[in-house]
Order: C-alpha cells, then sequence, then structure tokens
C-alpha cells in the first residue's frame, strides 16, 4: 500500500522554496515530510466550497460505492471491476476502503498500461508524419514502464524532450518522430502539452488575443533545429527510422559529388573506362559515402543506363527537390519575402526570458528547454498537468480546453488550482501523487447531476458523466464478454511483427472510437459508425448469443432465478444492481417476448449498447 | 430569386421559421432594398441544399504518372514506351489504355499544369484532400466534409460524405466540422456496408431498440441526461440508416448486368456505380479510391493493369450522369496526390515529383474538351497556366456554388476559410 510512503521522493529545492509560502496557506505539512495528499486535497475542497457557498450552489452527495469504484478503476487503470470485486467492495466495512482502492489500483501494472494510452493519444493523435504510427507501440511500451516504475513527470517530460536513438528501441523519441523532428511542430507541440500554451498561433502573426509575438515562438523553435529523423537501412529497404543529434552543418551529399565529379572519376576508376563502378566505388581509400549510397545515385543519376556513373551524370545528380533543407540553426521567415532563408534566431524561453546561448549542441539546446520547461520556477509546466489530469478525472479542467491555459485565459477556482499544482511540484512533480489526490477530494466522488444548462452554473458541484476512451470501452468489453485480448497473427520480432500490431483489434477499435484526448467532453458525442458497429458488428453478436460457450450463456445456466441473473448482467456491464424499475421493465420485457434466451440477448445488447455503458459515471 | 421561392425554401427548414424571417425582413429590409449580405447568404445557402449538387473524387492514391495518364510524350526519351490515342476531340491526346475516357473527352477539362511541393505520400495527401498542410495544432476538414456542410440537405438519411475503398491515409476526415462530415467508409462496393444490416431480424431490432431507449431514459433520471440525448440523437441518426430504403443505393445488383459490364465488375468500377447512385439520392460529396499509383517500379506494366480498371469505371461514370442528366450538378475530379518523375529510373519506374501533375475534371459546369495547361517538353516543368492547390480548390468550391472564402471557426477561434487564398482557373468554366 503506497498511502504510508514518502511522497517526497525528489523534491526540487526551488520549488520547496517556492511554496512556503503558499504551504502555510493550505496547511501543507511543509519540509521533509513533502505534501500530504489528504490535507492537499482537504484545501482544494475548501476553495471550492467557499465559492460554492457564496454562489448558494447545493453541492451533489457523495457517490455511492458502486459508482466510485467503477469511476476510479476506469480513471486509474482504464478497466472495468469485475461482479466479484464490486461486491466485495460494497461489503466492506472498512473505513477507508476507498483510499484503500485507489493505492491498489496505482500499483497494478495496468495503472502504466491505461495511461500510457492516454499520453501515446494526446501525442500521436496530432502526429504530422503518418509514419509515425510505426512508433506508437514502442512509445506505449516505453510509458508504461516508466508509469509503473513510478517516474515523475519532469522526468518523462525531459525523455521526450530530449530523446535519441531508433524509434522501435526508444519509445521516448515518439514526440520528436510525430512531427519528424520538424523544429516548428515540436516546438508548437511541447508547448501544448507540457505548459498547455498554444504559443504556435503566433507562428506566422503576433495573435491579438495572446501576450506572445511571434518572434517569441520562433525562439522556442530555436531550441529545436538540430533534431535529425533519419532512415535506418538493411540495404535499400528501411527497417526504421533514428532520432539524432545534427550538429554539424553539413552540405548536401549531392553538392559534394556535383562539385568533386572529374576529380572522383580520376581517383575511383581503375579500368580507364572514366566510370566508376559499384566495386570502384567500394574503394577503402576514397569511395566514402559514394559506396554506401552508389545503389540509390544510381537510381536517379544513371542516364545512359548502363549501371556505372560517369562524371557527366555525377555532376547532374538532382538536388533533392523538396523536404526541409537540413540545418543547425533556426531562422524565422521573412513574411515579405517567403523564399528568403529568413532571420537567424536564437534559443530563448517565452516563459522566463531565459537564454541558453549560442552555436549550441543539439544536446545543450535540447537539454536546456527541458530544464527551463520543467523547472519549479515555470508555473504552467505543473498547472498544464493539473488541469488535465483533473478535467480527465471531473470532466472539466480549470481552464478550457485543457491544451489552451497560460497568462491570459482565465480559470475557474484559481486557488484550487494553485493549491494542487504548489502540491504536485513540491511532491516532486510525482504522477501517482497527483491522482490520488485529485481522487481523495469530495469534489470527484460527489454523484452525477444533469447539467442545468444555466450560464452561472459552476462546475465541480457534481461529477460529470464523461465519454470512455476507446482502450477503456475496449478493456470493458473483453471484461463483459469475458475473453482475453485478441492478439493479430504472426508475432515474432521485426518490422513484419510491428505492422502486425496495426492490425490489431484493439487498433481498429481504437481506430473506430479514438478520440483527441485534449477535446472538451462537450464535443464528443459519438459517431454513427462507432454505433453500427455496437448495434450490428458480427463480431460483437456472435458473444452476445446465450449459447454454452458464451458469457451471457453460462449466466443463464448459473442463475436460474431471474431476478439473480439480471443482478448478475447489470454488475457485470454496468457494475451495479438494477433499480427496481429496471426490474420491472425487463420482467415486461421477458414476457413480452416469451423466450428466455431471447429477451436476455436482447438485455445485453440494450446494455452495451446503453449510453451508460461508454459513460464514466 | 423571388420572395415566393423564399417561402418555398422555408417550409422545408426544420427547427426555425424562415418564413416569419422573411417577411421581417421583407416589410424592413426588403422594402428599403437593403436586405443584409448574411441573409442574401443565408437564404443562398438554402436553395444550394436544394439543388443536390455532388461532387465524385477519383483519388488515385500513391501519386499517377501524368506521363501515361494524361500528359503522355511519346517519343521522348522522359516519355518511356507509352503511345498517345486520339480522342473524341480533336487535337487532345492522352495515353494509350484511356480509350473509355478518351471516348468522353467533350465532357471533359485536362488540367496539365497542377504544381505543388510536397513530395511526401500523407503530407501530400492531407494537402490535396483539405487545401491546407498539415500542422499538429489544428485538424483541418477535408474539402469533402466542408462541402457536405454547405450542401447537404436536411432530409439526406444516408451519410453526407462517403468513402468507397480504404488504403494508407484514408482517414482524412471533418476535422474540426465534428461527426456529421465524418466520411462514411465503404470497404466493398456491392452489397451493403459494414455493420448497416442487422445481425438479427428487422423486427427484432426495432424491439431491440425499443428496450434501450427505455433503459437509457433510466440512465438519463440518475444524472445522465445529456449524455443520453447526444447518445439518442447519434443512435436515431444510425437506426434511421440502418432501417433505411435509401440503403438500397448500395445494393449494385439493382443495375442491369449491361451497365454493370460497362463500368467495369472490379472494386474500382462498383466504386464508380455505388458513387453515381449515392450522388443520384442527394450525398453531395462521394471519394472512390484506387490504390496502386505509387509506382516507383515497373511504372509501365503496373498502370497498365491501373488503367484497365480506372479507365472503364470514370468513362462510364461520366457517361452515365450525362445520360441522366446529372451531369451539371455533379462534378467529377480525377487526381493523386502529386505526380511522378519525368526520368524513368532504372527499375523501369518513377519517383514522386509534385512539381508537374496533371487532373481531370468533369461536370459541375467544367467546359469540356479543352486541355488548361502544359508542361514542358521533357516534362520537369510547367511550361504555362500554372495552377496551384489552392487555385483547384477555389475552382471545385466555385463550380458547386460554394463559397470558398467563407469562414469557420476552429477550435481554437481561429477563423479558417474554406480554401486559403487560391484564385478559380481561367477558362475552367462556361
Amino acid at each position: 500500500m503506497i498511502a504510508n510512503r514518502c511522497w517526497n521522493r525528489k523534491t526540487p529545492r526551488l520549488a520547496v522554496a517556492a511554496v512556503a509560502w503558499m504551504g502555510s496557506l493550505i496547511g501543507l505539512a511543509n519540509g521533509a515530510e513533502g505534501p500530504n495528499p489528504h490535507e492537499v486535497a482537504k484545501a482544494v475542497d475548501a476553495r471550492l466550497k467557499q465559492a460554492f457557498e457564496q454562489s448558494g450552489v447545493k453541492v451533489s452527495p457523495v457517490c455511492k460505492d458502486e459508482d466510485f469504484l467503477r469511476r476510479v478503476s476506469l480513471d486509474l487503470t482504464g478497466q472495468l471491476p469485475t461482479p466479484r470485486q464490486t461486491t466485495l467492495f460494497g461489503l466492506s466495512p472498512a473505513a477507508n476502503k476507498r483510499e484503500a482502492m485507489v493505492d491498489s489500483l496505482l500499483t497494478s501494472p495496468e495503472f502504466g498500461r491505461h495511461w500510457a494510452r492516454y499520453w501515446r493519444d494526446v501525442v500521436f493523435t496530432n502526429a504530422t508524419n503518418q509514419r509515425a504510427q510505426l512508433g506508437r507501440q514502442s512509445f506505449e511500451d516505453w510509458l508504461a514502464a516508466e508509469f509503473n516504475r513510478g517516474a515523475a513527470w519532469d522526468e518523462m517530460a525531459t525523455a521526450l524532450l530530449t530523446a535519441t536513438g531508433d524509434v522501435y528501441d526508444e519509445g521516448s523519441t515518439g514526440l520528436l518522430f510525430a512531427h519528424d523532428g520538424d523544429p516548428n511542430e515540436v516546438a508548437a507541440e511541447a508547448s501544448r502539452i507540457f505548459l498547455g500554451i498554444q504559443i504556435q498561433c503566433a507562428s506566422c502573426h503576433d495573435h491579438p488575443s495572446d501576450v506572445w509575438k511571434r518572434e517569441q515562438f520562433h525562439e522556442l523553435a530555436a531550441y529545436f533545429p538540430r533534431v535529425g529523423v533519419r532512415p535506418i537501412r538493411d540495404g535499400e529497404r528501411i527497417v526504421s527510422y533514428e532520432v539524432v543529434s545534427v550538429n554539424v552543418s553539413r552540405p548536401n551529399p549531392g553538392d559534394a559529388l556535383r562539385e568533386n565529379a572529374d576529380r572522383m572519376v580520376r581517383m575511383l576508376d581503375r579500368n580507364g573506362d572514366q566510370k566508376i563502378s559499384k566495386t570502384e566505388a567500394q574503394n577503402a581509400r576514397f569511395g566514402g559515402p559514394l559506396a554506401t549510397a552508389y545503389d540509390r545515385i544510381l537510381e536517379v543519376a544513371d542516364a545512359d543506363k548502363d549501371g556505372l556513373l560517369n562524371a557527366t551524370e555525377l555532376k547532374n545528380v538532382p538536388a533533392p527537390m523538396m523536404g526541409r533543407q537540413p540545418n543547425t540553426e533556426h531562422y524565422m521567415p521573412d513574411l515579405n519575402d517567403p523564399a528568403s532563408r529568413g532571420r537567424l534566431i536564437q534559443p530563448k524561453f517565452f516563459v522566463d526570458g531565459s537564454e541558453p546561448g549560442q552555436s549550441l549542441s543539439d544536446e545543450n539546446r535540447r537539454g536546456a528547454i527541458a530544464r527551463s520547461m520543467t523547472s519549479p520556477e515555470n508555473p504552467w509546466f505543473a498547472k498544464a498537468l493539473v488541469n488535465r489530469m483533473w478535467s480527465e478525472l471531473l470532466g472539466e479542467g480549470f481552464y478550457m480546453p485543457v491544451d489552451d491555459i497560460g497568462p491570459t485565459r482565465e480559470a475557474r477556482f484559481p486557488e484550487a488550482l494553485e493549491a494542487l499544482a504548489v502540491g504536485f511540484t513540491a511532491s516532486g512533480y510525482d504522477y501517482k501523487w497527483l491522482l490520488k489526490t485529485i481522487t481523495l477530494t469530495d469534489a470527484y466522488q460527489r454523484e452525477i447531476r444533469a447539467a442545468s444548462g444555466s450560464p452561472d452554473e459552476l462546475p465541480f458541484a457534481a461529477q460529470k458523466p464523461t465519454r470512455l476512451r476507446a482502450d477503456q470501452a475496449f478493456n470493458a468489453l473483453l471484461t463483459v464478454l469475458g475473453v482475453a485480448e485478441p492478439t493479430p497473427r504472426g508475432g515474432g520480432d521485426g518490422p513484419g511483427a510491428r505492422f502486425q500490431a496495426l492490425r490489431s483489434p484493439r487498433f481498429q477499435f481504437q481506430q473506430l472510437f479514438g478520440f483527441d484526448p485534449s477535446t472538451p467532453q462537450d464535443d464528443l458525442l459519438g459517431n454513427v459508425p462507432q454505433s453500427l458497429f455496437l448495434m450490428n458488428s458480427t463480431t460483437l453478436s456472435g458473444a452476445l448469443t446465450a449459447q454454452r460457450t458464451t458469457r451471457l450463456g453460462r449466466i443463464l445456466s448459473e442463475f436460474p432465478d431471474d431476478g439473480d441473473a439480471l443482478s448478475e448482467l447489470y454488475l457485470l456491464t454496468l457494475v451495479r444492481e438494477p433499480s427496481k424499475r429496471e426490474r420491472e421493465i425487463f420482467s415486461e420485457y421477458l414476457a413480452s417476448v416469451g423466450n428466455r434466451a431471447e429477451a436476455y440477448e436482447d438485455l445485453m445488447w440494450s446494455l452495451l449498447n446503453s449510453a451508460e455503458f461508454l459513460t464514466k459515471r | 430569386m423571388s420572395i415566393a421561392r423564399h417561402d418555398n425554401i422555408a417550409m422545408t427548414h426544420r427547427g426555425f421559421s424562415r418564413r416569419s424571417f422573411l417577411h421581417t425582413v421583407s416589410a424592413a429590409s426588403l422594402a428599403a432594398g437593403s436586405l443584409g449580405i448574411r441573409d442574401v447568404a443565408t437564404l443562398h445557402a438554402e436553395e444550394l441544399k436544394r439543388q443536390h449538387k455532388s461532387m465524385i473524387l477519383l483519388w488515385m492514391a500513391g501519386g499517377p504518372s501524368q506521363l501515361e495518364t494524361f500528359d503522355p510524350k511519346p517519343g521522348t526519351e522522359n516519355g518511356g514506351p507509352t503511345e498517345a490515342i486520339s480522342t473524341a476531340v480533336d487535337g487532345i491526346q492522352i495515353a494509350k489504355g484511356w480509350e473509355r475516357t478518351a471516348r468522353q473527352m467533350k465532357e471533359i477539362t485536362v488540367l496539365r499544369s497542377l504544381t505543388n511541393k510536397e513530395g511526401q505520400h500523407d503530407r501530400a495527401t492531407y494537402q490535396l484532400h483539405t487545401g491546407y498542410i498539415p500542422s499538429g495544432s489544428v485538424k483541418h476538414p477535408a474539402l469533402g466534409s466542408n462541402l457536405a456542410k454547405e450542401l447537404m440537405s436536411e432530409a439526406l438519411e444516408l451519410p453526407s460524405v462517403v468513402t468507397i475503398g480504404g488504403g494508407r491515409f484514408a482517414n482524412i476526415g471533418a476535422g474540426f466540422l465534428g461527426v456529421d462530415f465524418e466520411p462514411f467508409q465503404v470497404n466493398n462496393p456491392g452489397g451493403l456496408p459494414d455493420n448497416v444490416g442487422v445481425a438479427s431480424t428487422k423486427p427484432r431490432y426495432e424491439r431491440r431498440l425499443g428496450l434501450l431507449g427505455r433503459l437509457d431514459e433510466e440512465f438519463a433520471q440518475r444524472g445522465g441526461e445529456t449524455v443520453v440525448e447526444n447518445h439518442r440523437r447519434i443512435y436515431d441518426k444510425a437506426s434511421k440508416l440502418v432501417l433505411s430504403t435509401e440503403t438500397e443505393a448500395f445494393n449494385l445488383e439493382q443495375e442491369s448486368a449491361a451497365t454493370r459490364d460497362a463500368y467495369g465488375r472490379t472494386a474500382f468500377g462498383n466504386g464508380c456505380l455505388l458513387a453515381r447512385r449515392l450522388a443520384e439520392r442527394g450525398v453531395p460529396f462521394i471519394e472512390v479510391r484506387v490504390n496502386g499509383w505509387d509506382t516507383h517500379q515497373d511504372n509501365f506494366e503496373a498502370i497498365d493493369r491501373l488503367a484497365g480498371e480506372v479507365d472503364p469505371g470514370m468513362g462510364a461514370l461520366i457517361g452515365d450522369l450525362k445520360d441522366r442528366g446529372l451531369l451539371d450538378s455533379t462534378l467529377v475530379v480525377w487526381m493523386g496526390e502529386f505526380g511522378r518523375t519525368p526520368r524513368v529510373n532504372p527499375r523501369g519506374g518513377r519517383d514522386h515529383y509534385p512539381r508537374v501533375f496533371n487532373a481531370l475534371l468533369a461536370g459541375g459546369g467544367v467546359r469540356g474538351g479543352q486541355v488548361i495547361g502544359n508542361s514542358t517538353a521533357d516534362g520537369t516543368a510547367v511550361a504555362d497556366a500554372p495552377v496551384t492547390v489552392p487555385d483547384l480548390f477555389v475552382s471545385i468550391c466555385q463550380s458547386l456554388g460554394v463559397d470558398a472564402a467563407k469562414e469557420r471557426m476552429s477550435p481554437l477561434g481561429r477563423p479558417m476559410k474554406i480554401v486559403d487564398g487560391g484564385t478559380a482557373i481561367p477558362g475552367l468554366f462556361g
């Protein structure tokens, strides 16, 4: 159990200082003990309560045990509890059983898997390069292990900003690979994801409603010009990609060929035909790059198609037609002359104005921005995550949408957000600390309530029902149908197996049910193909029949009494007992259908298609 | 436009009384001759939706070679072994293998001077579908979704955007326009799409929907009201499709054997026939995809095979639309994400080449029987009348009567035009 663990595993010294005054305000246990989740949760609730009382808002009561269990299991592990877990949890007389459940979920391996999938969606739904999908799985696996070992948020952010290596082996390259290492895209996404600030609006013009200037965006991009993404080849075949640091401004290799064509022929031609063959190019002393790229050069340059390269052909090697010219510095385009290179820009962090220096190596640039972004003195790093997690768990953030916060946006209940952000910083950016603290608040544990629709309505007076994410819904279906996760055929390792993962049932399901986790809940309405799948897909309807081999069939034979069978089905699908009214509805239905198996098949179908099944309540 | 016509529009509009609005307007502003531009635009939009304009995009995924399609260069080194054939229009020649298309040349504009910079499949596919270069911060709506939003009639029971055929990069959708304009994917044209047919029987399906409705009502009572309302809206729409007689559109068995043979009983031929059936029923945007155009090797053999499938489908589609009087209201566009290198590589292939590529346009008011733009003799550059992606998109909008400069609000509160920049291609219409 983690309750007694020291949450202060890695408290940055600055954070302690920054927290000192705030700590006294919100009653933090100061210093070595670190922030106590209970006390911070209490402080948050106190801030909310004050505002509710002032506005005369009535808060929703504490939710029932089964609602809490379903909610917290989905939030922390992405899984539905089983009927047995639900029953035991309800029967347990322990006073602290909710906290104990949170602690146990936080140590389950599903915790890391669930949050890795969440962040995979945050990063990859916005990928500007489709081949980035190849890095999804290694990204998810890396992050799952990080979360499960208790990695701090700043460690993970730093890894994502500073990663290098093969995208299949180093999952932390995911963010850079998703944008092909493009400095503008990486800067925009790093700011959006880690700070919640949409500074890229300023990439083309000074934004009227924001404080950020165009130059500040490009100063952020200037931390990333030396990120390179290049293919790893096995012969001619591309087997993977790697993220590398490009610190030497290399002229285009084609330029060297074109300029030195005559000399190369003189040095490499051994049989006197004034042409270079592949064997000749492999000359150990002079061959170099020509040998390694011989086939590709031949392909584009061999004008007379004799399978050899002469000086004229080398001089005519076509320049790369498109694509980003690799550059070791960042230039801000001149809007009046878009074809020109633009103005050289040095890295500078827009939040605190820090400047790491000029002509720095890739390692130093990216190291510097990682330090600046994750610094306890940068309030947006903590606030962005706190706001995002709060929104994920309560259905609505202090700032909405979660990836558009910053000094010009207005937060609701800013003191409550501040209390959480300060505590989170003092915890050493401990991700589990943050989730535990949020789940301990009264705000999290309230019952859902229909929105009044009034513009004065305050959030967090009731829990907001939210739509399950694709992986949560997929896990829920597996649990309900009692089947193990179907794995794609094949297996093994290597590129073939990697592509297989993109054809797995889970991936297909994600394609259909997935959405960008940064989307506000109010905009998540589901769509027609999703409901068609749940209503009519042959895969599901097969599993929903009342045969002896299916979950439904087993329940019907195990529980001959309809009251018991109904309870079991509701516990299984909706993690609660049916209400009296629901029992009446079904017994009417059963009577009208007149066939037990058919009626239950219809019920199971209706439960899986119900709004409640796809909703976190 | 007459007032009487406005009143007719009002009667088909749901949820908002256009009629009373117009009466007010006519009393106050119309008499003074000062109907606001916004009001006129709104009326115009309503009118558009009644006219059932549609676009059918024939998408050649992978990047079709211009030299083996509609800009052949026979007898030149870059032209390779590809021969040219005459068409129904004197002086216009296209590549051999496109005989059925050649016969429809009187309806077609051949566009030989498209030029662009994106040479990566995914980025170029995105750009040629949305008109915008990909950006991590905003998901631009595909042009098809934008058009559907403008053109879709409220009464349409079928999906407003249909994509026939799959493949990589087939998932560019409604972006921030939302689920109503997300492409509906049909993988195997011919029968009912996946999951549209009921798993049991229709009476049992309706019985189940009844039970589902009662159970959802219980959840609404317990705080899930908003969620249930959304859920019900989507399920209504989905079940309307499942139970709709309009889904007969998907059943190609209703066509005569001769028609099916004319289109070709291939995935693409079936896709084109289905596209016509959907356009007839008011679906505003249909894309039919063919994969396999990424001909880095064996370009000529591959395109022989592809043309054998695409040519009959496209030729039959244009002819059939014309015969049915649908060609004026239906724009057919043939294109891919870029062209191929004029130089043939040692593997007998051609590589990516966005600098010059071609497209065909037919119907939707496009003037037939003409070529716009030319490439240079060696095919490496545009010789005259260069056309950019925004130019093409503005022209498409104009063909369908959609205002390309209309702004939509992106989620970050930034207004975005349907097409950013660009001017309509001179001489395309009329």
